[in-house]
């Protein structure tokens, strides 16, 4: 079982880690301010998510959180390749930040009747954060998705794009069965179709 | 662009030269005004103001960019062209004093909130809402119905219907608040490794 | 943040103001009141306002490029959470100022056409590169420094939207200025090589901290009308002289030698004594010629531009730009 958790914890630790840190490269360079500093504080949420569970894993015996994100080597990652790719422009990382954060956020869902006690605890405590995060994705991506020719395209051109690389957001763990199982959490299968039905809304 | 920093070296590469002639005269947004409440049982008060596309971004954009730290609980915004300014008065002067008593004959009441100003230089504090059928007659119920205790030099009036408030099921928006440690001089507290490092270089 | 590098020009007030009305005005200042958008003021203290409130917030949306340079490289995660809240800090400054300022009737865009123009002008300290992690802690702690002194100046100012933006970021500053100093006491406690690297930091840091708070008084333009309003609030010297007083003990008891043999206070005047800046370096860079004047202004365009197509279509004639209330 331990196995299976640190796997799983580790999982979603690394996307929000490498996610924070791309998404925080946009600050200072945002399309107006107002969105420089929120899109900063979304980052800065996703950094904070991290350290959470880096100190979770603490718990369960691997080092501490900044040796572990500051010192493995590329291979020792467990994120998706979504989460990494360059930020390119901002159509790509609003798009990346509303397909990854909407998921974000029924996996914790999913997670506050996690059996793991540590697990359900941060996704009640970081459920209104969340919640902002949904808001300002739906938000932005409601208004550009209807702005001009020019936003529209781009935003069908960076959804394209993603969404294949989106689909490894939710790549099963070794350990699948053995999770869902133990009640830790209810597996990538159940909260892909989650997903795919919030997005057709 | 070649850069020191890695970030600036990640941007993709655009044609600045030849942009920035064909530059569209008007690409401000909207302005709108941000009040906040810091705590239970505090009224809310004026933040700032910001630029957005419409209310409800204006709503996303001003918890990030006025309750990022220190107290909030709620917060709302409404567009500038929606606030009704009074005069200012100086002094002891009341600006109710020149508000006068008119009786509101009917017609179309709604609801507004008011918004006094009890110091010049400082924000204008939310005290309460009242029924009206205008911005002026607003201004003159709430000298009835709300008579201020304190000397008051201007007065906003906003219908209630022209607000974005947080709804009910987004007041934990700020539950983390008080965990961002990081945002705060208190979380750096450096004076004990100092003291050992004085002592170690003596 | 920001320094005492703002230039004044026209600082004579100009005749055709109604006398009775700036009498009223210069009363409402001599008793230590604020003046607001709505109250009316000679049109000499409003181009001086905007100009200077301008200056102050190009300072913040360029001073975050230094130290963004090192939000990808911050040393764990501490580090890396007080760097990215800190630039976010700076980017939030701008956005404050440039709201205040606009109550004075420049909107945003203009003030930034004109920065990115080249048409106005920014804190000159942010020119210099940040080559190394320790210039980026020089930077958070000691540039913050200076700029706190500026603005708890210009705070005590007479114009309301100014002074009430200047509240709220000296409150947001203490934490800079705190996390400045906790990441320096750490380089000073750490190894001879992190040691070595502010000190480093500190020789190349220390001119361009000197020409921060602007000219000496000795060859700028003073102003009594600017001073009487309450614009300008203290001259050059007394704001470079209070940061020497402040931080120079604080420097020196971490073991750094400032590079300046001929710093000394004169216990008898209380004043500092230093060698002269480079005024010439000062004016060759603050008119262009620095070492990153023009990766800063590129950088900020490429912003600009690449977010263009953003504000584009988040436009809409229903929502036309307005000027803030207060």
């Amino acid at each position: 079982m331990s196995d299976a958790l640190k796997e799983l914890i580790y999982k979603i630790a690394d996307d929000q880690f490498i996610l924070g840190h791309r998404n925080s490269e946009w600050t200072g360079f945002g399309p107006m301010l107002e969105e420089d500093i929120a899109f900063s504080s979304m980052a800065q949420d996703k950094i904070g998510h991290s350290f959470a569970l880096y100190t979770m894993l603490r718990e369960l015996g691997e080092q501490d959180p900044d040796t572990v994100a500051f010192t493995r080597n590329a291979n020792q990652f467990h994120n998706c390749i979504f989460v990494e790719l360059p930020n390119g422009e901002y159509d790509f990382s609003l798009v990346r930040h509303f397909l990854f954060d909407t998921a974000e956020a029924l996996r914790f869902e999913m997670l506050l009747n996690s059996s793991y006690e540590p697990l359900a605890l941060l996704a009640k405590k970081i459920r209104g954060e969340l919640r902002y995060h949904t808001i300002h994705a739906n938000t932005f991506l409601k208004k550009l998705g209807s702005g001009t020719e020019e936003s529209i395209s781009r935003l069908q051109k960076s959804l394209d794009y993603s969404l294949p690389y989106a689909m490894g957001m939710f790549e099963p763990s070794p350990y699948e069965s053995e999770l869902i199982s133990e009640g830790i959490f209810g597996g990538e299968e159940k909260l892909r179709e989650q997903w795919t039905k919030k997005l057709r809304k | 662009m070649k850069s020191l920093d890695p970030r600036v070296n990640r941007l993709p590469e655009i044609d600045i030269e030849n942009s920035v002639s064909r530059k569209d005269p008007l690409d401000q947004l909207g302005t709108y005004e941000v009040f906040v409440q810091p705590k239970e049982g505090k009224p809310f008060q004026h933040e700032g103001a910001l630029h957005a596309s419409d209310r409800e971004m204006a709503f996303v954009l001003a918890k990030e960019s006025f309750t990022r730290r220190f107290q909030c609980i709620s917060l709302f915004v409404v567009r500038t062209t929606n606030v009704f300014v009074s005069d200012t008065t100086e002094d002891s002067e009341s600006v109710y004093d020149r508000i006068k008593g008119d009786v509101d004959k009917g017609g179309n009441q709604q609801s507004y909130e008011i918004f006094n100003l009890y110091k010049r230089g400082k924000q204008h504090v939310h005290i309460g809402s009242v029924s009206a059928s205008s911005p002026e007659l607003a201004m003159a119920a709430a000298k009835n119905k709300l008579p201020p205790s304190k000397t008051v030099y201007n007065i906003w009036t906003v219908k209630t219907s022209d607000i974005r408030f947080t709804q009910p099921d987004e007041m934990d928006l700020w539950n983390t608040l008080p965990d961002k440690k990081f945002r705060d001089a208190s979380d750096y507290k450096g004076g004990d490794k100092l003291k050992e490092f004085l002592e170690r270089s003596k | 943040m920001y320094g005492g590098g703002t230039t004044f020009e026209g600082i004579k007030a100009e005749k055709k103001d109604d006398p009775v009305k700036l009498a009223e005005f210069e009363a409402r200042i001599e008793r230590g009141e604020k003046i607001e958008p709505t109250d009316w003021m000679p049109a000499l203290y409003r181009k001086q306002l905007i100009r200077m409130i301008e200056q102050h917030a190009h300072s913040e949306i360029i001073g975050a490029l230094p130290e963004g340079t090192w939000i990808t490289r911050a040393p764990g995660f501490k580090r890396k959470m007080a760097l990215m809240a800190k630039v976010q800090d700076e980017v939030g400054h701008a956005q404050l100022l440039y709201s205040a300022a606009e109550t004075l009737g420049k909107s945003r865009e203009e003030m930034i056409d004109d920065l990115i123009n080249g048409k106005s002008k920014y804190s000159n300290i942010f020119n210099y590169p940040t080559f190394t992690w320790a210039d980026c802690c020089f930077i958070s702690w000691l540039v913050d420094a200076g700029a706190i002194v500026n603005q708890l100046a210009n705070a005590k100012g007479s114009y309301g939207p100014y002074c009430r933006a200047l509240d709220r970021i000296c409150a947001e500053e203490s934490f800079h200025l705190k996390y400045g100093h906790h990441c320096v006491i750490y380089l000073a406690a750490g190894t001879e090589i992190q040691r070595q690297m502010f000190q480093d930091a500190l020789n190349r840091w220390w001119p361009p901290m000197m020409h921060f708070f602007g000219p000496s008084d000795k060859i700028s333009v003073h102003s009594d009308t600017l001073m009487k309003w309450k614009v300008k609030m203290g001259s050059n010297d007394d704001m470079r002289n209070q940061f020497l007083d402040m931080y120079v003990p604080k420097i020196r008891e971490l073991g750094f030698v400032i590079p300046d043999p001929k710093l000394n206070k004169n216990e008898e005047t209380g004043r500092w004594e230093y060698t002269e800046p480079d005024w010439e370096e000062f004016k060759r860079v603050i008119n262009g010629d620095g070492p990153c004047n023009k990766e800063r202004l590129a950088v900020r365009r490429t912003a600009e531009e690449r977010g263009r197509w953003v504000r584009e279509a988040l436009r809409s004639p229903k929502t036309v730009y307005q000027m803030p209330l207060a």
